[in-house]
């Protein structure tokens, strides 16, 4: 069959597809834990993806922004899966997710450092599932037996110390938020975020009565009303600065987001130069590579990262 | 009528006049003792010699002494057809000492002796004035010096394919420096994507590889590869080339072709050369035999991670800040060898191209059961990855179809026939094979031998065209409904693939390099020749040759040869320390060309070979080497600017005015172009058709030649009818197009005429091609015969009316 492409756009998924004879690219957009962040169109090497603001009806919540990814500009490489803070985008090859962009260290994986340590867990605490604002933590309680354990309190005593409970979170989808953290009293999650950053409302620009910041948000408790003033204040302790609020403010700078650095694996890549460039700053990410290498490295990299020579 | 005022006039005409008896050929006919004493009579001629024959030895000698003892300065030798014998006189009087310019025909033998046996008195008169009109034009006969220019010995070859490549090879084993120019980033065109070349079923690289690598490493050879033609000046011998050098963002010196950099690369994108069956690296070659063997970046998919920086270390070879760069080249001659695209039949819905996964073109094929290819050699289905039980081959997609493409696409019969002595060879019992065809066309050496192996291997053959195929959506095998026409019905056979042998069609970008080149090409779309039978190498622009597909579809072995054939065509060339080209060119007379003041460029608009320039406020000037003096400029400048060199205005309008000395209005004045309807009218002597009488014939080069005041100047004279003789529409013409201007001009002067109250009939335009002499006698007895209807009075009332208009149209362009 000859080459073909494909592109389909449903409510749950946008999909694209190279339809090759032998290899199939199929690239998803899981539209349901899509938030209309800004990350992927940031750190698409290709400028392919477009996020698309949506009308929203009188008296109606804010609607994501959306995301539209051109299928004559996609390259189906990868960086826009790897960079999703949510997970949302996955590339697939022959339907097996084994990208050739983290097989050849081509662009770095975000860490998502999450230490978790149920020894210290409290009988029957199912705080943390109930926090994660993206429903990705199970709770589960096995008994001596390999029983699950509904109740650890009506269990006997000398059975109580044998539960092993199990906390199992979907990390390739979390963005690090740190809710969990701060739910559980005891400090069994700890949680680091891979973003660090800045966001600001300035008040005097921001327009009373629109929530629309709030509305998309998808951390709970990283931006609330004010009950005083009527308006959207930030609590920066859980903002993963993905900038879906960002995409939506109605006003030009009412709204400030400034990611400063992003922790990942150790990789030496231009792409990701490119992108970080985009995803914080010029300045950031000379900074980075500041930091990252000998001055031998450095040199490399200023050969083909001129950009660092204009910001000096 | 212009006429450069600063021709000195010889101090005095001296005119010689040998008739010829050409034994009885002439003499047998029309009476030589009347002519010899005729142009006697005739002012300027002062000798008359008569011979039984001129061109042999004692008649040329004769001529010789003449020129010697009697001081003539012109010459006319009233004998056979100038295209027979006029290179042989020209050469005679240049042994005398005079210049071969001065020397003029007049064709007695096909244009009276022969066509006239009946009618010895007429056959005599017309001859009479055939030396007339010679002796008017000798009058005004001018010497030129033929035209010598420098010879670049330098080749370059548009196209590395197969042709291309032999072609390359052999100039360069010449000794000649060649320049090869291929756009895509690696030469060998569609061969190296080949597995098995028929009939003898031998790997296609493994005999093309040896040649690449040939190529690559002569030192004679220069390839640009990943390059593109931007532009061509000059003229034959002495071409300037412009080439852009596109970036591969890898400098070719410091690549070693290792590929580690594509090892490393993290991105593949659908690989064009396989067809997108397969993938190739953003930093790769095409496949792994290219050359020149070196990388390149493909920007469009490069994320520039720098992976293959790092690898590529202290080599240092890959540069992404490359940019495309412009080289310049100087070359004598230009062979262009730019192949064929495959037709991908997307728009013939019933056959389910690119909607049903297991319909593939036979190109696609090739890439399937080539070892090096997408799949290993292994032939499988797209929807399932199997093997396929039952594959039908459909014959003739796109070509013989007048829908498409009407034209035989040459190789297809032979490339299914390989497919399917491959399939079954592979595959034994275990496929069933069909092909659906029109006809099998194998004349080639072996081939049909090999047609013949296929049938033993137990192929079906069905022959019929195929009309839809319909798929099963569930298991993907298809089903093709065709007319079985030895059985005379319809019938229908279950295929798990079907491979659709698609036509070769005119490569993309042959109307870019045919502008640049000024080619013509046919209505099929490829390169059209200067003469489909004795100059099918030659571009109609001198200087440049085909080979291969482009000129027309062709197989390998015809490939390969039609490319060494190129090479020996621009040998002739550029071996030469000096070319030399006839002086019958345009040229201009810089006074009074409009250019200067206005806009105009009319010229450089009706040239067929762009050999005119006109940049703004200048005068137009003809690029002399370029120009084939076919004299369409001459006829279409406003200004009467242009002067043809040998057809000159003065020149013709004397022979219109000695033709029709005498009784014009019983005279057809034709005005015939030198190469289809001059040689069909001497066809017609040869053959002996009779026609009649009343025709007087003027020769140019080119029907583009005749000035509408030709043809006004006769009917101010009084002329009975007016023929104009050219070439075929619409490819005959031996200046491209030169037919097409005079029929926009003269179209326009009919219908003016006819409303001024000619009678339509009296001016023709006769299309004549070399072989219809029986066409132009009919078209001559015709004529005569609406002449004689319409009666010498009614003529010349109509001429006495158009008169006075005529007189002042003439006028105002003096």
């Amino acid at each position: 069959m000859p080459f073909k492409n494909v592109k389909k756009d449903t409510a749950d998924a946008l999909t694209l597809e190279w339809l090759l004879h032998v290899k199939h690219y199929k690239l998803t957009l899981d539209k349901k834990r899509c938030v209309g962040c800004q990350i992927c169109s940031l750190a698409c090497p290709k400028d392919a993806i477009k996020l698309e603001k949506q009308l929203k009806a009188q008296g109606e919540k804010a609607k994501k922004a959306k995301v539209d990814i051109d299928l004559a500009k996609c390259n189906f490489c990868g960086v826009c899966d790897v960079s999703c803070p949510y997970g949302a985008i996955k590339l697939t090859l022959n339907d097996g997710h084994d990208l050739l962009l983290l097989q050849k260290e081509s662009y770095p994986e975000l860490v998502r450092d999450i230490k978790v340590d149920t020894k210290q867990c409290p009988k029957d605490c199912d705080e943390c599932e109930d926090s994660c604002p993206l429903d990705l933590i199970t709770v589960t309680r096995v008994g001596f037996d390999g029983k699950p354990v509904e109740s650890v309190a009506a269990l006997p005593p000398s059975q109580q110390k044998r539960v092993q409970i199990n906390l199992a979170i979907q990390k390739e989808y979390c963005p690090t938020c740190r809710v969990c953290e701060f739910k559980c009293a005891p400090g069994v999650i700890k949680v680091r975020k891979f973003t660090e950053g800045k966001i600001a409302i300035d008040q005097a620009k921001c327009p009373g009565g629109c929530r629309d910041c709030l509305d998309v948000c998808p951390i709970t408790g990283a931006l609330y009303l004010s009950v005083a003033d009527n308006k959207v204040y930030v609590n920066e302790l859980f903002c993963v600065y993905c900038g879906a609020c960002k995409a939506v403010c109605p006003v030009d700078e009412a709204l400030t987001l400034k990611r400063t650095k992003i922790i990942h694996t150790p990789v030496r890549s231009g792409a990701w130069n490119k992108a970080l460039q985009r995803l914080a700053s010029p300045v950031d990410a000379v900074k980075e590579l500041k930091a990252a290498g000998s001055r031998k490295a450095k040199e490399q990299v200023s050969r083909r990262f001129s950009m660092e020579e204009k910001i000096r | 009528m212009s006429q450069p005022e600063n021709v000195k006039k010889p101090e005095e005409l001296r005119i010689g006049v040998f008739v010829c008896h050409c034994g009885l050929n002439i003499a047998g006919t029309v009476d030589i003792k009347q002519i010899v004493e005729y142009a006697k009579t005739i002012p300027d001629v002062v000798f008359v010699k008569e011979n039984r024959y001129t061109c042999a030895d004692p008649g040329q000698e004769e001529i010789r002494k003449a020129i010697r003892e009697q001081k003539l300065n012109r010459v006319v030798v009233a004998a056979c057809s100038p295209r027979m014998h006029e290179p042989t006189f020209r050469r005679t009087v240049t042994e005398a000492g005079l210049n071969p310019f001065l020397f003029e025909m007049a064709n007695i033998r096909e244009f009276a002796s022969w066509c006239h046996p009946s009618n010895p008195q007429a056959a005599t008169e017309r001859a009479k004035d055939a030396v007339r009109m010679a002796v008017a034009k000798a009058r005004l006969l001018m010497p030129l010096q033929t035209i010598e220019v420098p010879v670049t010995n330098k080749a370059l070859i548009v196209g590395g394919g197969i042709a291309g490549m032999n072609a390359a090879l052999d100039l360069a084993e010449m000794g000649f420096q060649v320049y090869m120019l291929e756009n895509t980033q690696s030469i060998g065109g569609h061969m190296a994507a080949l597995d098995k070349t028929f009939p003898t079923l031998d790997c296609s690289i493994c005999i093309e590889g040896p040649k690449m690598v040939d190529c690559g490493r002569h030192p004679n050879i220069k390839i640009f590869a990943n390059a593109d033609l931007v532009r061509v000046d000059g003229y034959i011998g002495n071409f300037k080339v412009k080439i852009r050098q596109n970036p591969r963002y890898v400098i070719p010196d410091r690549c070693t072709g290792c590929g580690e950099c594509k090892d490393v690369c993290p991105i593949e994108y659908p690989n064009e050369w396989d067809m997108n069956l397969g993938t190739r690296k953003a930093i790769s070659v095409p496949f792994d035999q290219a050359v020149p063997l070196i990388y390149a970046v493909n920007k469009d998919y490069c994320i520039e991670c720098f992976k293959c920086v790092d690898v590529c270390g202290a080599r240092q070879a890959i540069d992404f800040e490359q940019k495309p760069e412009e080289v310049e080249i100087e070359v004598g001659a230009i062979i262009v060898s730019t192949g064929f695209d495959v037709y991908l039949p997307y728009d013939m819905p019933l056959l389910g191209y690119g909607k049903y996964p297991n319909v593939i073109t036979s190109m696609e094929f090739e890439r399937l059961i080539l070892a090096a290819g997408p799949t290993g050699g292994k032939v499988i289905r797209q929807s399932d990855g199997k093997k396929p039980h039952t594959v039908a081959f459909i014959q003739c997609v796109g070509s013989r179809d007048k829908n498409k493409y009407p034209y035989c696409s040459n190789f297809c019969c032979m490339y299914t026939l390989k497919h399917v002595v491959q399939l079954k060879e592979k595959y034994k019992e275990d496929v069933e094979v069909y092909v659906f065809y029109m006809d099998i066309r194998s004349p080639g050496k072996g081939y049909e031998e090999f047609y013949d192996r296929a049938r033993e291997r137990g192929v079906n053959f069905i022959r019929g065209r195929v009309s839809r195929i319909d798929e099963d959506p569930k298991t993907h095998n298809l089903v093709v409904h065709s007319e079985d026409q030895t059985l005379g019905q319809p019938i229908e056979i279950e295929a798990d693939m079907v491979v659709l042998a698609t036509a070769a069609i005119p490569k993309k970008g042959s109307d870019e390099i045919a502008r640049i080149l000024n080619l013509s090409r046919g209505a099929d779309g490829f390169f059209m020749e200067s003469h489909p039978k004795l100059k099918p190498l030659d571009a109609p622009t001198d200087g440049v040759f085909y080979a291969g597909a482009c000129q027309g579809l062709k197989d390998i072995p015809a490939s390969v040869a039609q490319g060494s054939g190129a090479a020996a065509r621009a040998a002739t060339v550029i071996s030469k320390p000096k070319w030399k080209i006839e002086p019958i060119i345009s040229v201009i007379d810089e006074s009074r060309c409009r250019n200067v003041t206005a806009k105009c460029g009319i010229c450089v608009d009706k040239c067929p070979y762009g050999a005119i320039k006109a940049e703004p406020n200048k005068a137009a000037q003809v690029i002399t080497a370029s120009c084939h003096g076919c004299g369409t400029c001459v006829a279409e400048c406003p200004q009467d600017a242009i002067t043809q060199m040998h057809f000159t205005d003065a020149q013709i309008l004397a022979q219109i005015r000695a033709a029709l000395e005498k009784d014009p209005e019983d005279k057809i004045l034709a005005i015939l172009c030198n190469w289809c309807s001059y040689a069909g009218a001497d066809l017609a002597g040869t053959s002996r058709f009779e026609y009649p009488p009343s025709v007087r014939a003027i020769r140019v080069m080119c029907s583009g030649r005749v000035d509408r005041d030709f043809i006004l100047e006769a009917f101010r004279l009084g002329a009975g009818m007016v023929l104009v003789g050219a070439c075929h529409l619409p490819y005959d013409c031996h200046y491209i197009s030169g037919n097409y201007k005079m029929k926009a001009r003269t179209d326009a002067l009919k219908g003016m005429l006819t409303k001024l109250g000619m009678s339509p009939e009296r001016f023709r335009v006769e299309y004549v091609s070399a072989a219809e002499g029986i066409h132009y006698a009919e078209v001559i007895t015709e004529i005569d015969a609406d002449m004689k209807a319409l009666g010498k009075e009614k003529i010349k009332a109509e001429n006495a009316k158009l008169r006075p208009i005529i007189e002042n149209m003439l006028k105002r362009k003096k």
